[in-house]
């Protein structure tokens, strides 16, 4: 039997472990991204990448880091995948290492480690502050080496429509868009990992990159994946607001010592460095004395939110507070921080060492994502998911330096259990479902070239986004939930009657874009609506109407199911494993 | 050689599909060629221009001194030989490998009016600046007109006679001033391309001293120039120093109508 | 001051395919503080207009992180290689003051539709030079060797090249006539080169680049190093890596 054909979608981290988990065992995979690997958005991870391995002498151990992402992820995660996650992340950091990845360093030559939000530890493995940066360059390094040896062939510039399903419902390949030639094709497989990523772009502004509209996640949705989670949305407390984007301020910047702080007197009028100590309110310290600056992002945010929205403390009555690292020396600065503050420097014009940076949260993440089993399997044969695509770890709310990886592990362990899988496939019926999927697409594309409406799918996306970081982000509200949900049936709507101002055939980004938009649509309504049916607060999820978490109801994952009749989706909630450690009220203020 | 990228290429242009190669390993021997380049730049061709700069200001110590540099230089043994292998041959070849380099390039001062780059770009203006002097100069010095080999004697008049010329004098002068840039920022390159100086603050430090040599060599070649038509001791020259006294023309009594020199009452120029 | 009312005006050169011709559009587009390049870009889609009134089509362009990090977005702005992303739309009006700004391509780098070319060039020389590190396997092996922070602290600045290929396209020597390898490798093969275990590959990195188009060809211009976004010690490394490339050359001329 000849060896298995498996692709691969997304070049991230989680999409390039896979690969070379793939490549090793002797398998040929074929790579699809829509940019080239090295440009993917694993580029943007900044602070680092945990692992217990307890060089500082404090004690921590692979128990304690389960327990941490456990509890910090509101036992929403199932502990299985994540205890035998955290035990492997050791081994994983001295691959990394192996492979060249130039991590910070002790003085003996050991590997650094250094504190990030909602442990007690220094835990997190760190290459400057550009350690995704690192990884990806160093597993892409690995890819380019294997694909020297005949065993990667890469589709750079290509786009995942769809999955190409037989007769039983079983993967037999996918069907991709050339975003030059605009041309269609399908490729056989016989299985396939999905590692495409986050979905920012469904808010519109957020921190991730422009790819990460989760469009390739919401396809499968439509063709049968369950999506699962799909409302926990992390916010991440410090970004720069920007007219384009929100960048990232890391929470290695408190991770080093980094203090965040507002005036206590709003009609404040001196500028930052001059006001004394007594004059500053440095509200994270103060209400979680414990972990102080370092608490789990979704606190943080909303302590922010708080401060700003409800004590009318944001700085010169705008929603920013201060994050403060003016009391750290340059040198050490430079030495541990100088990639983020280059950024800050670069799109803002202060230099953070002098003044504190200004700074709110923005929308950074997704914990839900593609349904998988404990072999990252989705419900459909043949599919895998990997990464922040997949939903399977972080539970209610993710833990910094977690998702890198989460996204190395996940790829691990999607590349040989598909192999394996593949290995028992049984041969497809006729051809595999090839010939109708290619014709689907076509029609579809032949549509949307030549739909005659009057909406700029640039103008929806707007709308989309603006909604959506209104109602669905650090707080929400039924009512507030409904309206979205209301605002993205009229966008689906006035969606059919999008017209391109673009009709050619070769590199037609805003064709590309507007097929993407329909599926963030279709995704926006997961989150919305799974939103409105968790009446409970929970981790990144938190409803000021219903403030508390509700174990007896909740404590369960949301399914949501795409339902062609009614074009919007349905949902059912599952069990949670918590067969090791037994949920405890989560509290990081000082009774913790 | 084009002295500006494409500024934004003209609206109307169809711009060639034309792309970079990747790297051949294995392939060709520009490496070779190219180090040896460098190389010829600084061993032989640097070191005889020193040399013959060094020989030049003996000018300043008259027509017969000079005369004597030239005659104890054309005898050393095997001079011809020495002359084609240490300089003619390295000289060609850095002459004709350097105008392919220099063809090659795409100078972008225009837009980008960084330190090296002008330094890119004055090597490769200093080269041909060379590149043209040297030949006439080699032409016109070394193989046509009196035989200097044979008659050491007339070096000085022969090359006086040339720079009265003011056309030639202003060659001479953008030449020593080009060919001391090309030399000393050589070295400098040199240092920097051979990993000899691979810290910035090194080649910063390495910098300077090569523009004091290259100032200091250029004073010294400004100066013998200066020697064969600035000083008034020797302003006319006997066509030959070493040729014997009886020979020698006494200088008419009474300068002939219409002369202006009165240093040279007898010489119409 | 009445900020609303100030417009921008951007000239961009244009070209639908590889190989049909270029053509320059102006747009006008309404200012707000804090613009980047790729804002206006995405003001342009959401309304494809020309400042004559013109309906035309967004403009096709490389991005992705929006933050200087994925080095997508090069092209020339006022005629310079710089990222589009970190570009700030201010910089550019004190730069240029009452000079509408001008996009245009990378001008080395065929062209694939409007500002977005074809880079594939660097990527073919990362694997000639075979920048990586020939690990075993992933597989559990333990630790890797210890690394003192000042090896760590030397080869950090390097591997943060984003590969822009903005020190090629300054480069005057990389052209189609030299086929120059560009700074960005060089620096890439000192990286691996200076890696404990990457450094078994050094020789074979160090003859390629001693090939065709190889590290010869540097004229050291500087530009590479004043232009890169990421200040990667570019020339210290041509300067390294040439005098090591020297040696290896030698080397195998009288061991191989
Ligand atoms: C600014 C920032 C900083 C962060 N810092 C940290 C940190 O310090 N530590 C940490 O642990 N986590 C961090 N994260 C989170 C982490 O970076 C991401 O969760 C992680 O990189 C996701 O990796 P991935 O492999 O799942 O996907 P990605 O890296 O997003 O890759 C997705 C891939 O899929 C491809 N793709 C997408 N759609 C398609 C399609 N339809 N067809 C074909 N290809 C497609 C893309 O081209 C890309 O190659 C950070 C995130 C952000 C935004
Ligand atoms: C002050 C300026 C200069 C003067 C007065 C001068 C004079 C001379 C003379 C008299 C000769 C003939 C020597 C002979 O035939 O033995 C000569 C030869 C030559 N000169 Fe110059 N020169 C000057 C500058 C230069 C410069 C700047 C160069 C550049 C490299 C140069 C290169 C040569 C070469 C290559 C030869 C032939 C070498 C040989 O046959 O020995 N000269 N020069
Ligand atoms: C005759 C015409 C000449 C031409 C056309 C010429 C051209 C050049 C060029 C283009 C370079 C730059 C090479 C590069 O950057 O890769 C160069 C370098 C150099 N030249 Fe010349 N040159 C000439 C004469 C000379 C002379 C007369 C000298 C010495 C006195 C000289 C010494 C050097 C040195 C030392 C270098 C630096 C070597 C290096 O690049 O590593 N050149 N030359
Ligand atoms: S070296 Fe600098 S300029 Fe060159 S590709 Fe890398 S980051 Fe860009
Ligand atoms: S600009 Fe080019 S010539 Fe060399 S020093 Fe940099 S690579
Ligand atoms: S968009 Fe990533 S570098 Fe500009």
């Amino acid at each position: 039997m000849p060896a298995p054909r498996i692709i691969v979608i997304g070049g991230g981290l989680a999409g390039l472990s896979a690969v070379i988990k793939i490549a090793e065992a002797g398998g040929t995979v074929d790579l699809f991204s829509i940019v080239p690997v090295k440009r993917s958005h694993s580029v943007c991870a900044q602070g680092g990448i945990n692992a217990a391995k307890d060089l500082k002498g404090e004690g921590d151990t692979v128990y304690k880091h389960f327990d941490d992402t456990v509890y910090g992820g509101d036992f929403l995660a199932n502990q299985t995948p994540v205890r035998d996650m955290t035990a492997r992340a050791p081994a994983i950091i001295d691959l990394l290492d192996r492979m060249g990845v130039p991590f910070n360093r002790t003085h003996e030559g050991l590997l650094d480690f250094r504190r990030f939000g909602g442990t007690l530890y220094q835990r997190t493995a760190f290459a400057g502050a550009t350690t995704g940066q690192q990884l990806l360059y160093a597993l892409d390094e690995q890819v380019l080496r294997h694909e020297s040896d005949g065993r990667v062939k890469k589709y750079e510039g290509w786009e995942f429509l769809s999955a190409v399903l037989d007769a039983n419902g079983v993967c037999r390949g996918i069907c991709a868009l050339d975003l030059r030639s605009m041309q269609t094709r399908t490729f056989p497989a016989d299985a396939i990992i999905v590692c495409t990523g986050g979905i920012g772009a469904i808010f519109g502004k957020s921190t991730n990159s422009v790819v990460c509209t989760g469009s390739a996640q919401s396809a499968l949705y439509q063709q049968g994946a369950v999506y699962a989670n799909g409302e926990f949305i992390q916010v991440h407390p410090t970004c720069i607001p920007g007219d384009d984007k929100l960048r990232l301020m890391s929470e290695s910047a408190r991770g080093e010592g980094g203090r965040v702080w507002v005036p206590r007197d709003k009609n404040e009028k001196r500028v930052a460095r001059s006001i004394p100590e007594a004059d500053r309110f440095y509200f994270l310290e103060e209400w979680y004395p414990k972990y102080g600056n370092l608490v789990p992002r979704d606190i943080a945010t909303r302590a922010i939110h708080r401060v700003v929205y409800e004590l009318g403390l944001g700085l010169d009555g705008q929603p920013m507070v201060y994050l403060d690292l003016t009391h750290i020396d340059r040198e050490t600065l430079n030495r541990k921080l100088e990639g983020i503050l280059e950024i800050y420097e670069k799109f803002v014009g202060d230099d953070p060492r002098d003044v504190p940076m200004k700074i709110f949260p923005g929308t950074h993440y997704t914990m839900g994502g593609l349904w998988v089993d404990f072999h990252q399997h989705t419900n459909i044969p043949g599919i895998f998911a990997a990464g922040e695509a997949d939903y399977s770890i972080h539970g209610a709310n993710r833990l910094g330096a977690n998702s890198l990886l989460s996204c190395i592990n996940g790829g691990f362990l999607a590349g040989p259990n598909a192999i394996a899988y593949a290995t028992s496939l049984p041969a497809a019926p006729g051809d595999g479902g090839h010939a109708a999927e290619l014709k689907r697409q076509q029609e579809k594309n032949a549509a949307l070239l030549s739909n005659p409406g009057t909406e700029n799918p640039f103008k929806l996306w707007r709308e989309l986004g603006d909604t959506m970081t209104k109602h669905a982000t650090i707080i929400r509200y039924n009512a507030g939930l409904a309206e979205a949900d209301a605002k993205i049936v009229e966008l689906l709507d006035r969606y059919r009657n999008v017209n391109l101002s673009d009709k050619t055939q070769w590199a037609n980004t805003s064709f590309a874009f507007a097929r993407q938009l329909q599926n963030m649509l279709h995704l926006a309504r997961v989150i919305v609506q799974g939103a409105r049916l968790r009446d409970e607060s929970r981790g990144s999820h938190y409803k000021p109407d219903f403030p508390e978490r509700n174990d007896a109801q909740f404590l369960k994952t949301t399914m949501a199911t795409f339902d062609a009749t009614t074009n919007a989706p349905a949902f059912s909630y599952a069990e949670v494993d918590t067969s090791l450690i037994p949920p405890r009220p989560r509290h990081y203020d000082a009774t913790a | 050689m084009a002295t500006s990228a494409p500024p934004i290429p003209s609206h109307a242009s169809v711009r060639g599909i034309k792309k970079v190669q990747p790297l051949r390993p294995d392939q060709g021997h520009s490496f070779l060629w190219r180090k040896l380049h460098s190389l010829s730049g600084l061993i032989p061709i640097g070191a005889f221009l020193i040399e013959h700069i060094l020989s030049n200001v003996e000018a300043l110590g008259g027509p017969a001194a000079y005369g004597h540099q030239v005659r104890l230089l054309n005898s050393l043994p095997q001079v011809r030989v020495l002359e084609w292998t240490f300089i003619f041959i390295p000289l060609a070849f850095h002459a004709l490998y350097g105008l392919w380099i220099a063809l090659r390039g795409r100078a972008t001062v225009n837009i980008y009016p960084w330190a090296g780059n002008w330094g890119y770009l004055t090597q490769r203006i200093t080269g041909l600046i060379a590149f043209a002097y040297i030949i006439q100069h080699v032409w016109r010095q070394r193989f046509s007109g009196v035989m200097l080999p044979e008659h050491p004697g007339a070096a000085f008049a022969k090359v006086q006679h040339e720079l009265h010329n003011p056309w030639m004098l202003a060659l001479y002068i953008v030449a020593m001033i080009a060919i001391s840039f090309h030399f000393s920022y050589g070295i400098w390159l040199f240092a920097a391309k051979w990993g000899i100086t691979p810290g910035t603050r090194a080649r910063h430090r390495f910098g300077q001293l090569c523009a004091a040599f290259g100032t200091a060599l250029c004073i010294l070649g400004l100066a013998s120039i200066y020697a064969f038509v600035g000083n008034p001791k020797y302003a006319n020259a006997p066509a030959d120093a070493f040729a014997p006294p009886a020979i020698t023309q006494p200088a008419p009594v009474n300068p002939p109508t219409g002369s202006t020199n009165p240093n040279q009452p007898g010489e119409v120029r | 001051m009445a900020t609303a009312a100030r417009t921008i005006h951007v000239e961009i050169l244009r070209q639908s395919a590889p190989d049909a011709p270029a053509r320059t559009e102006r747009f006008a587009i309404p200012y707000r503080p804090n613009m980047n390049i790729t804002s206006l870009l995405g003001e342009i889609a959401l309304a494809p207009i020309t400042a004559d009134g013109a309906p035309t089509t967004p403009i096709t362009y490389d991005s992705n992180c929006l933050e200087e990090i994925c080095g997508s977005c090069a092209m020339l702005i006022n005629g310079r290689a710089r990222m589009a992303c970190s570009t700030l739309v201010d910089t550019l009006q004190k730069e240029a003051p009452n000079q509408p700004i001008r996009l245009a391509p990378l001008s080395k780098f065929p062209v694939v539709r409007d500002l977005a070319v074809d880079r594939a060039v660097l990527f073919e020389n990362l694997k000639v030079v075979k920048a990586w590190v020939p690990i075993d396997g992933t597989y559990d092996l333990g630790p890797g060797p210890r690394q003192f922070p000042q090896t760590q602290e030397a080869r950090y600045p390097l591997s943060n090249c984003i590969s822009c290929t903005i020190c090629m396209e300054v480069c005057p020597q990389f052209s189609e006539s030299t086929n120059f390898v560009g700074a960005a490798t060089i620096a890439q093969a000192r990286l691996f080169n200076m890696d404990p275990a990457g450094s078994v590959l050094k020789a074979d990195r160090l003859r390629a680049l001693a090939g065709e188009g190889g590290i010869q060809e540097c004229g050291f211009a500087q530009n590479c190093v004043e232009a890169c976004p990421k200040q990667l010690p570019l020339t210290e490394s041509i300067s390294i890596t040439g005098r090591e490339a020297l040696l290896q050359q030698l080397k195998d001329l009288f061991t191989r």
